[in-house]
């Protein structure tokens, strides 16, 4: 009972960062619009493995369809793969330095939207242009502001 | 595993299933809300920046406004004669079906997120009588069409997207063609058109009305490149949409009414 006590924290921040994707970016520059979502959710499963996993990826994923307009499904199994991983990994990961870690959050959003693109050709949806890729580094290098306003959070309000 | 499986389900076999469709309709208004408190401040400013506007400059714009509108009514007089006549001849020849279009005036409020695609979302739905299918004209010509109507809000996919195809003709020579999207906001395709084809750059692409899904002669493109390379059957036309599909805010959806006379 004690353990969940501050779990909305976790749920307001991914439903902010999910809310991040309706700020109006330019038609030609949305590609570069960093995945705060991605990017709050590998946060949690950082932090908090034993609280944040599969499930939470499959339901941020789904929002993410439901936002983006995407067939439902789409970004939820990229996420799930990439939370796996980071799941089996995260004693390493949360060793590694601030460049190192965002090397390995870059990877995990490769994997991610990797699988996505692959889902996106068996279904004939176009893939993303080759920008893409720069949208990804731009993600990864949010990273350490996303860790350290959830950092912040996640010790102001106690979760655990 | 299970909600792994739900996933490729959902994206393989159960992606039109009507539950499916019903969930992400009713996801267009809350996203639609979502985005109107985010913006709300945006707009707020506009607003008070409106509010802002010395009144020499209000004073220019309703004059300018005015003689516009003078002008167009004294076009659109022209118009209705011309329509009148067209339905004669259309009476004549045993043409199937008068159709009148109804316009919905609407504004676009969001663009998707998923930089892969152009769709937009406008502010009118299934309540407006937007629906599924009709077409969205830009203040200079086409610009795409509804994919997806909520009860207040819609998804529209624009013509440049590229899984958008559209049937049109040449408006100077009548010659069809198909004009795909590429992906890129200025730029329309016609692939499979013979390299002997009467198409010249400026040409005026409209629509052709073929597939049902359009209705004709609604401007879409002009011809900005033709090439025809030694050997090839097939000639690589590249075309500009008329509208500024990346500008501006306000847009027509189309309603057609298929008129009082059809079927004679």
């Amino acid at each position: 009972m004690e353990q969940a006590r501050s779990s909305w924290v976790i749920y307001l921040s991914l439903a902010c960062a999910l809310l991040f994707m309706l700020l109006p970016f330019p038609l030609e520059w949305r590609v570069l619009r960093p995945d705060i979502a991605s990017l709050a959710l590998f946060y949690w499963v950082l932090a908090l493995p034993h609280r944040v996993g599969v499930t939470t990826a499959f339901f941020l994923g789904l929002g993410q369809d439901l936002i983006e307009g995407s067939p439902i499904g789409l970004s939820s199994l990229g996420l799930m793969v990439s939370v796996l991983v980071l799941q089996s990994n995260y004693q390493r990961i949360r060793q590694f330095d601030g460049v190192q870690q965002s090397l390995m959050i870059l990877v995990l959003l490769m994997l991610s939207s990797g699988l996505e693109q692959w889902l996106r050709n068996g279904i004939e949806m176009p893939n993303l242009p080759w920008m893409g890729f720069m949208g990804l580094l731009c993600s990864a290098g949010c990273w350490l502001v996303v860790r350290e306003i959830l950092r912040f959070f996640r010790r102001y309000y106690e979760v655990n | 595993m299970l909600l792994a499986a739900l996933c490729l389900s959902s994206l393989f076999f159960f992606r039109d299933h009507p539950h499916v469709v019903a969930v992400q309709q009713s996801a267009i208004d809350k996203v639609a809300v979502a985005t109107g408190v985010i913006l709300a401040p945006v707009e707020a400013w506009e607003r008070m920046a409106a509010a802002m506007n010395s009144r020499s400059e209000l004073q220019d714009e309703v004059l300018r406004l005015q003689q516009e509108n003078r002008v167009l009514k004294g076009q659109s007089q022209r118009l209705a004669a011309l329509l009148s006549e067209n339905a004669r001849y259309k009476a004549l020849l045993r043409s199937a079906q008068l159709i009148d279009d109804e316009l919905i005036a609407a504004q676009i409020t969001a663009v998707s997120p998923d930089p892969s695609r152009h769709i937009v979302v406008i502010d009118k739905g299934l309540l407006d009588g937007v629906k599924e299918g009709q077409a969205m004209l830009g203040e200079e010509g086409l610009m795409g069409q509804v994919i997806l109507s909520g009860d207040r809000n819609s998804r529209a996919v624009l013509i440049t997207d590229s899984v958008h195809a559209l049937p049109v003709q040449v408006n100077r020579s009548g010659l069809r063609a198909i004009a795909e999207g590429s992906g890129l906001i200025d730029q329309l395709l016609i692939r499979h058109l013979p390299a002997k084809s009467d198409i010249r750059v400026g040409d005026l692409l409209v629509t052709s009305g073929l597939g049902g899904r359009f209705p004709n002669g609604y401007p879409v493109a002009r011809v900005t490149e033709v090439v025809i390379s030694e050997g090839e059957a097939f000639a690589l036309v590249t075309a500009e949409p008329i509208s500024a599909l990346d500008r501006g805010r306000h847009v027509l959806v189309l309603q057609r009414t298929v008129g009082s006379e059809a079927e004679s």
